[in-house]
């Protein structure tokens, strides 16, 4: 089972426009792992995680996902695939017109022929998950954004994916919110022996829940290994991360008055 | 010489454009025929209660105006065909004149202008919001086509109800003309519809018929695609529902003339 | 693609086996039902069961809730770890009644009464 790892990345090039995002990323992912996507921001996180997700197509190099590669499968095949990943987005994505319940049966709905009692307890148990009980009626308008977090995530579990990535989970809240999210998602991955990939930039969480972490840097990745390995990287920009250093570059007095001065009238 | 280049670039660029456009709103109406087809045997058939509720909000809660715009606009034919056509003592000439315009011209385009202002902006801004919230991509991730999801009911929605639309506007239109017309030159309301009905042919009624189909599946593409558009926060929002209601209006009436000019040579 | 369901004890045994998951837990579900329509006690025997996933967990929370409903027996038996942790995730461990076998239950029922 261990010996085919269920995300493969191959030298993936991406580019928004003229601007390379991505350059040569290698990756793979585990069986039941969770893997820590870290990186300031802009360093292309997100990005990474639209390829992943076949929201937006390499401009090169090849994405497995299942030992499948996502790009050349057949729509209906994608389809299919992505019955079994559970995907939470950094801003939720709930739809604004469901009820909490309604957005964490909504897969169900769509996929399956199931009762719709089995599907309201399927989607219930999820928010009891996810500790979101008693709070089914509420509009996604009239949550807070733990809340939408957390609502988020029993949509994306809802089918019981083998494969859940998680966006963000941590940014905007408070620590022992925050801290319970960690908790649950490494719940998640003992019960149903999930493979994770969580996207973030809060060193504390990826900490705790990684199995192994990889940091992205300006579109490139630095080191992927164990938490442990990680920490004792003798690279620099890494160390700088992890100290929240502000990398201090030195000033060029002329560059920096032009600068501050380009394109002004009269000077 | 660098004014007339710019101003020539800038035309094949805007040119460019409107190209590329209408081939999106091409490739969107395939692509949403294509699920209303294929979509049952792929499991992703398109939803009738979604379909159901499209029409509801496109159709049924847009009775009421489309009903009282056609009413005042068949008032103001009788009135200015009975003022121009007494000139030449020819009065009784007015039914026929009004029968033919409002059902191959007018009823039609009241329905089809009240639909573009009021569901042209709608879709917009819903699906925009969609697109912004990220809903979009959660639904394409989901492994559920937005277009089978989203864009097949409404086209469907449409496309049922433009030409309900229409007829209804056609009926309000020809009452409010029968009214006038039967106050002022003492014709009773039922001898106005005979004759009414002695003047015009299914052809008539249904070359409205066929221009709402147009009408709807222009309103309901433009408003999709500038809804999935959307970019840039809550001003690009704005911007596309806006964009969505002029364009979905200029494209009616476009059409309008251009369907005019080959039906009545 | 049915169950096989044994009566001991005046207790309707459902077998459930294999992997209970979106496409095999209706079976499930209506094999429950229907022994608890038949107004019987039942006890769900997980033993074979390779793989549970929620659809099947929530046919065992339906058919739980019926049984109180009516007043009937219901208990989960043979439940293995696999299946537990599942359970758990959604502290379903702590409602359901859970024994090693049909044995035990009895064992428990007559050390009550
Ligand atoms: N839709 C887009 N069009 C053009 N450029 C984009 C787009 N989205 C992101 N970028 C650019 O790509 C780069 C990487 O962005 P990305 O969102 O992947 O960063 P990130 O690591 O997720 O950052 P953060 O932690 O702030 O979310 C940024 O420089 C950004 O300006
Ligand atoms: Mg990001």
């Amino acid at each position: 089972m261990n010996s085919q790892p269920i995300i493969e990345i191959r030298e993936l090039d991406a580019y928004y426009g003229d601007r390379k995002i991505l350059d040569q990323i290698d990756l793979q992912v585990n069986e039941g792992e969770i893997m820590v996507v870290m990186g300031g921001s802009g360093s292309g996180k997100s990005t990474l995680l639209r390829h992943l997700l076949s929201l937006n197509r390499p401009s090169a190099g090849t994405i497995r996902l299942f030992g499948q590669d996502i790009n050349g499968l057949p729509s209906r095949k994608l389809h299919e695939m992505r019955q079994r990943i559970g995907v939470s987005f950094q801003g939720g994505a709930l739809f604004n017109s469901l009820n909490v319940e309604e957005n964490v049966a909504f897969p169900l709905r769509e996929h399956t022929k199931l009762d719709d009692n089995t599907i309201r307890i399927m989607a219930r148990m999820k928010l009891e998950v996810v500790n979101l009980a008693g709070f089914e009626k509420l509009m996604p308008s009239q949550l807070s954004g733990g809340m939408i977090k957390r609502a988020a995530l029993a949509r994306a579990i809802v089918m019981d994916p083998k494969l859940l990535f998680f966006d963000e989970p941590s940014a905007g809240l408070d620590p022992v919110v925050s801290a319970d999210l960690d908790e649950l998602i490494l719940r998640l991955r003992d019960a149903m022996g999930v493979t994770i990939v969580v996207v973030t930039h809060e060193l504390e969480s990826a900490f705790r829940i990684a199995d192994r972490i990889t940091v992205l840097d300006r579109g490139k990745i630095l080191i992927t290994g164990t938490t442990r390995e990680v920490k004792e990287s003798d690279n620099s920009r890494v160390q700088n991360l992890l100290n929240r250093r502000t990398e201090d570059v030195p000033v060029n007095a002329d560059e920096y008055l032009q600068r501050l001065t380009d394109d002004l009238t009269g000077l | 010489m660098t004014r007339t280049m710019s101003f020539i670039e800038g035309t094949g660029r805007i040119t460019l454009n409107a190209i590329e456009e209408v081939g999106y709103h091409f490739a969107l109406f395939v692509e949403s025929l294509y699920w209303v087809i294929a979509g049952p045997f792929l499991g992703q058939p398109v939803r009738i209660p979604i379909i159901v509720s499209e029409m509801m909000k496109i159709g049924v809660l847009a009775v009421p105006v489309v009903m009282l715009l056609s009413f005042s606009n068949g008032v103001m034919m009788a009135i200015q065909g009975i003022a121009t056509l007494q000139e030449f003592d020819a009065e009784s000439q007015v039914v026929p004149g009004i029968a033919y315009s409002v059902t191959r011209e007018f009823g039609v385009l009241i329905a089809a202008i009240v639909v573009a202002g009021r569901s042209g902006s709608a879709i917009a801004a819903r699906i925009g919001s969609m697109q912004m919230s990220q809903e979009v991509d959660a639904l394409r991730v989901m492994g559920i086509e937005p277009v089978r999801h989203l864009v097949a009911p409404i086209l469907l929605a449409m496309l049922l109800m433009m030409p309900i639309l229409t007829l209804l506007a056609d009926s309000a239109a020809l009452i409010g003309g029968g009214l006038y017309t039967g106050i002022v030159l003492k014709l009773s309301l039922s001898t106005f519809i005979d004759r009414v009905f002695e003047t015009i042919a299914l052809y008539d009624l249904m070359q409205g018929v066929v221009k709402s189909l147009v009408f709807g599946l222009l309103i309901a593409l433009i408003a999709c695609s500038n809804g999935f558009s959307v970019h840039g926060g809550s001003e690009g929002l704005g911007r596309a529902t806006t964009r969505s209601v002029v364009l979905s209006i200029a494209a009616i009436v476009v059409a309008d003339m251009i369907f005019t000019y080959f039906l009545n040579r | 693609m049915e169950y096989e369901i044994e009566e001991i004890k005046g207790y309707a045994i459902v077998h459930l086996k294999g992997d209970v998951d979106l496409s095999r837990s209706p079976f499930a579900r209506k094999a429950i039902l229907d022994c608890l329509q038949e107004r019987k006690d039942v006890l769900v025997d997980l033993t074979a069961v390779t793989y549970i996933d929620s659809s099947g967990v929530a046919s065992l929370v339906e058919g739980f809730q019926v049984s109180r409903r009516m007043s009937l027996d219901f208990a989960l038996i043979g439940v293995s770890d696999a299946a537990m942790s599942v359970l758990q995730l959604a502290r379903l461990d702590q409602v359901f009644p859970i024994f090693a076998s049909l044995d035990a239950r009895i064992a428990h029922t007559e050390r009550r009464t």
